[in-house]
């Protein structure tokens, strides 16, 4: 088990590195010359040429550009992404406060995902084919079917404006994460439901849970026994809708204002701050490729079969 | 925050810090400085600094503190070369406590208007200099103003304290707390909820706020609306450089200006949060009270100005001449709803007299690129402000990185520029009117400047705060005047 | 053929499948249906309700609300569509070479699959955005960008495990070609799995590109897209908020149809329905659950 453990960190290495050298490349590619994009983001009126001339030095952008990916994979891996072309700020003084508020986020919205789905689905499974069974699944069919901004302005109107329960947005004490985390969650939760749910169902039929049954076992004992089944197969995918969440944050948050990863993404893009968007790529893959390792070690954990895979 | 750079809300840092002189409408007033005299030359200035001023951090604001601020900004000049004084500002001497002295190479006229914009030729403490300057960043934020910045997070929120050694009284309202806001509906809801209770949009904000909404909260009594004055002017920059396009012949400018129906945009689609803009600047702008003649939404004008100058309806509803057709590129910044919305009614106008404009959306720094590089037929764009306006725009034309492209194709191009430089030398007010009126009236008459709307600040606040008044730049607001009731 | 029936069988199904069927002919014939031109403003319409003339009503620009709606299928559906079966059609390609040529080059397209799969959706599109600039082309390059290897993928396992199946050893030893056996055996036989992918894929990529134009990152005005519509309806969200309704209506319509046929289609494909399979559909990131499914099959 350690071995396999090993080898497929080990496998994730050259992709990571592979990952860092597209992250870096974007900048390159850009039809706007650097030096005028960090001119134009930093507000200065007016770019003269002596300036532009200057900024080109100022970022080394007249050097090789292996040399350059050089340098800047070392400082990436020290946490040094840069300083912002917009503020001069270092990117990791941005980065930060921006992914913890983006990972709570993602947290309490995980948290709400896999209790509705695990709860729904071990519900519904139970009593497939009544009616609350398939009124649970049209429910979740349409919340994954609509828009996440729509949701959150529908919300909004209801339980902040007309109930005045809860805060429009912003991030402020546990309230404020109430309509972000749902409207996150709600699509997610949608799908993960039916994952378990048709899980559990295909479990009920397993030779375990018949022969269970047949010597008599409680079917509260059944239900769990199906449910750790189930679950065996599907935490994986559960693992991996964390960086998932992570990178698809972008809608609720600048709905919302939530002042995280998506919102300082799309700010970043719009004011072409190149050196945030590379950090921004680099980390969201990096996490992707680093939880994708860690869904396998613990899949294979769960479920030796798959250990020879690799 | 730092004062003598760019980034940074110019709200925050209006309240927090100050120059020595302030524009406002009848001229400039003084500030931290109680007077100045200018030397007959028009190479000296003298300011007189007001005594007993402090900084938030208690240091005293002195002649000293003046020239180690007005010094950390020459150190970065490079930084601001779009404002000519740093080029010509040759040095700062202290002649006591509290009279410093400033020397110009060579006269400047608009030395007086660039001293007194927000950025950067304000006031920071000198303990919270790094390395004896500003330019590497800065360790606090105590200017001499009437807010102090008391607790500031990234993307969310910054609480002001009032000051209450501000040497012009402490303000009356105590503590005030900028939120940042999602665009759009939620900026209504958190007026309605009590979330946010004063609101005001730049130029910018018009594009958020649901102005029909917002006037059914007005009438519940517990807000209320108000409007500056004209700030600046929403436009649309015509590249009279590009000889191989259509943009480049007057008629077809001329036309275009015809075809767009400002009583509509400022009217219905921004809901009269601006006003219909006939000339570059409003009349209320230094030296733009002009009778320049006014061209009308009249298509009928449009298509005649079209025919006379050759070009003939053709295939598909576009006109040609000599097989070219009729067609442009208009750029719009994708982020701004208002300007889509209104490309799109003036692309149908276009239509309509066989005009074909292409729309192209695109992130604002893309726009100020093409600006820069000429690669645009028209260009939305704007004046800088009332702050700025008319010298600073105007400055703007013979720059490379600004305007040039579009006053560069006009006949009396050099004739123009000329102007322009004589009209930042002399120091003759009679002349530098003239001048401006030459200048003004040459753009007008070219039609390089298509002005669309005059925007302004909107407010919206709580009924019972009194005071609310408006600065010359579009960016601030005067809270230290406001008090409730 | 008799796969199709099956899934014909199931009413639901059908009934998503004609829903589709008729928004995309409607979109396809668009500037003939639609009663007015979709960029004709005229002001004195503006937020006018519905009339006999303007079924739907009018925009802020007083432009015919249904046409719009109509032009947006288009962007909003079809050209969405094109995009995935692009990148379905390229990745089965790599995936099959992959998967027949086996050796260093396997190894070394799977790499390459590797790495655009570490890019999470919304990132990757993000990052094409911020170099490209933005625009609904741009979105549609980097959906397919990232898309095919995810079908590389399938299609590789699937080409593999069939590969070794008792009937393509024999119509090999008969001296079938290999572009014949890829033809005739592998292809038809990877196709549900495909299938089943895409159908997924194009839901959520659907949403994902609406919610894009809803930034304000998507298509270029006066075109008509759905998120866009919705994104202008909102700046009026209370003074006029059945603004929303045509174009929020149309994006649940068509998305809920895609997700109930992917639904049926892994059904009628897989008769054991049921599985991790089943996570075919999980909206942002249909491919992530295609993963699982890959690891399961890989037993």
């Amino acid at each position: 088990m350690l071995r396999y453990a090993a080898r497929r960190a080990l496998a994730a290495v050259p992709l990571l590195a592979a990952i860092s050298f597209l992250a870096f490349l974007l900048n390159q590619l850009a039809p706007i010359e650097p030096a005028v994009a960090v001119l134009h983001a930093q507000g200065v009126p007016q770019a003269t040429e002596e300036l532009i001339a200057a900024k080109r030095t100022e970022l080394g952008l007249d050097r090789p550009l292996p040399i350059r990916y050089a340098e800047w994979l070392l400082s990436a891996l020290k946490l040094d992404f840069g300083q912002s072309y917009v503020t001069g700020q270092p990117v990791l003084a941005l980065l930060c406060p921006a992914l913890l508020h983006t990972l709570q986020l993602a947290a309490v919205s995980f948290a709400v995902i896999v209790l509705l789905s695990i709860g729904l689905g071990v519900f519904c499974a139970l009593r497939e084919g009544t009616r609350l069974d398939q009124g649970t699944r049209a429910a979740a069919f349409f919340l994954t079917a609509l828009p996440p901004y729509l949701l959150a302005a529908g919300l909004v109107w209801l339980l902040s404006v007309k109930l005045d329960l809860l805060p429009t947005s912003g991030l402020g004490g546990p309230a404020s994460f109430v309509l972000p985390a749902a409207v996150l969650a709600a699509g997610y939760a949608g799908v993960y439901f039916r994952v378990i749910r048709s899980s559990m169902i295909a479990g009920r039929h397993d030779d375990s849970i018949l022969y269970g049954r047949a010597c008599g076992l409680p079917e509260r004992t059944l239900t769990l026994r199906m449910l750790v089944q189930s679950l065996r197969l599907t935490v994986p995918i559960f693992a991996m809708a964390v960086p998932i969440l992570l990178g698809s944050t972008v809608v609720v948050e600048n709905v919302f204002a939530w002042p995280g990863l998506g919102t300082m993404s799309v700010k970043a893009i719009l004011s072409r701050d190149y050196p945030v968007i590379q950090a921004f790529v680099l980390l969201l893959a990096s996490a992707f490729v680093l939880f994708n390792a860690a869904a396998d070690i613990v899949g294979a954990m769960l479920d030796p079969r798959l250990r020879k895979e690799l | 925050m730092n004062p003598h750079l760019y980034p940074g809300s110019m709200a925050a840092q209006g309240m927090i810090y100050e120059s020595l002189i302030e524009k406002t409408e009848s001229g400039f007033a003084p500030l931290l400085a109680e007077s100045w005299e200018v030397s007959d030359d028009g190479l000296a200035y003298t300011f007189h600094l007001r005594q007993g001023v402090t900084f938030h951090d208690g240091a005293p604001f002195n002649a000293e503190a003046v020239k180690k601020n007005i010094d950390a900004v020459q150190a970065n000049a490079e930084r601001h070369a779009w404002i000519k004084l740093s080029a010509k500002l040759k040095q700062v001497t202290v002649l006591d406590e509290h009279t410093v002295r400033l020397e110009l190479s060579e006269p400047y006229a608009p030395t007086l208007l660039e001293l007194s914009m927000t950025r950067p030729y304000v006031f920071l403490s000198p303990n919270d200099f790094k390395d004896g300057g500003t330019k590497d960043g800065v360790q606090g934020h105590d200017g001499t103003g009437p807010y102090r910045l008391a607790e500031q997070k990234q993307d969310q929120y910054a609480v002001f304290e009032a000051n209450e050694d501000y040497w012009a009284g402490a303000p009356a309202v105590k503590r005030i707390t900028a939120k940042v806001l999602p665009t759009g509906e939620t900026t209504l809801l958190a007026l309605q909820k009590g979330e946010v209770n004063f609101l005001f949009t730049d130029d910018r904000g018009a594009d958020s706020l649901d102005v029909e909404a917002m006037q059914s909260l007005v009438d519940t009594g517990k807000y209320q609306l108000l409007r500056s004055k004209p700030m600046n002017t929403k436009l649309i920059a015509a590249n009279s450089s590009r000889a191989d396009s259509p943009v480049g012949e007057r008629a077809v400018r001329e036309a275009l200006w015809h075809a767009v129906d400002r009583d509509t945009i400022a009217g219905t689609l921004l809901h009269g949060t601006e006003t219909p803009a006939e000339a570059l600047f409003s009349p209320n702008t230094p030296y733009a009270d002009l009778d320049l003649p006014k061209r009308a939404y009249d298509l009928k004008r449009a298509a005649e100005l079209l025919e006379e100058a050759g070009w003939k309806q053709g295939d598909g509803g576009i006109r040609t001449k000599a097989g070219k057709p009729l067609a442009l590129q208009l750029v719009y910044d994708a982020a701004s709803l208002s300007q889509k919305t209104e490309a799109e009614l003036i692309q149908s106008a276009g239509a309509s007299i066989g005009m074909k404009l292409e729309l192209v959306g695109e992130p604002s720094p893309s726009l100020a690129a093409r600006r820069a590089s000429g690669d645009y037929d028209l260009l939305f764009n704007q004046t800088w402000g009332l702050a700025y306006d008319p010298q600073s725009t105007i400055a703007s034309f013979t720059a490379e990185s600004s305007y040039r492209h579009t006053t560069s194709g006009i006949e009396r191009a050099e004739e123009l520029y000329a102007e322009i430089e004589e009209a930042a030398r002399t120091t003759d007010e009679a002349a530098r009117k003239q001048l401006y009126r030459d200048i003004l009236k040459t753009v007008h008459d070219e039609a390089v400047f298509i002005p669309i709307s005059h925007g302004g600040v909107t407010v919206v606040a709580p009924s019972d705060l009194d005071g609310v008044a408006f600065k010359q730049t579009q960016f601030e607001l005067p809270f230290e005047q406001m008090k409730f009731r | 053929m008799k796969r199709l029936q099956r899934l014909l069988s199931d009413r639901l199904a059908a009934a998503s499948l004609a829903v589709l069927a008729a928004i995309l002919a409607a979109g396809a014939l668009a500037p003939w249906i639609a009663p007015h031109p979709p960029d004709e403003v005229d002001m004195a319409l503006r937020y006018a309700p519905w009339s006999l003339d303007y079924p739907l009503g009018n925009d802020q620009l007083g432009r015919c609300v249904l046409s719009r709606v109509l032009h947006g299928i288009r962007p909003s559906v079809l050209y969405v569509l094109a995009a995935v079966l692009a990148s379905a059609g390229f990745g089965t390609a790599v995936g099959m070479a992959a998967g027949l040529l086996r050796g260093r080059t396997d190894a070394l397209l799977m790499r390459l699959c590797d790495v655009m799969l570490s890019f999470p959706g919304y990132v990757m599109t993000l990052a094409v955005i911020g170099v490209l600039g933005t625009g609904l082309a741009n979105i549609l390059l980097a959906f397919i960008l990232m898309k095919w290897a995810w079908f590389a993928r399938v299609a590789r396992t699937a080409v593999q495990r069939h590969a070794d199946a008792g009937y393509v050893l024999f119509a090999r030893t008969l001296g079938a070609g290999r572009l014949t056996l890829l033809r005739r055996h592998l292809l038809p036989a990877c196709l549900p799995e495909l299938a089943v992918l895409a159908s997924g894929s194009f839901g959520t990529t659907l949403l994902q590109v609406s919610g894009l134009s809803f930034l304000g990152l998507g298509i270029q005005a006066p075109h008509a897209e759905w998120g866009m519509m919705l994104s202008e309806a909102r700046q009026a969200m209370f003074s006029r908020p059945e603004q929303l309704l045509a174009p929020g209506f149309m994006i649940v319509l068509t998305v809920s149809a895609v997700n109930f046929l992917s639904d049926a289609l892994q059904t009628a494909l897989d008769p054991q329905a049921g599985g991790p399979r089943q996570a075919a559909a999980v909206p942002g990131e249909p491919e992530a659950a295609a993963a699982a499914m890959l690891r399961k099959e890989a037993v």
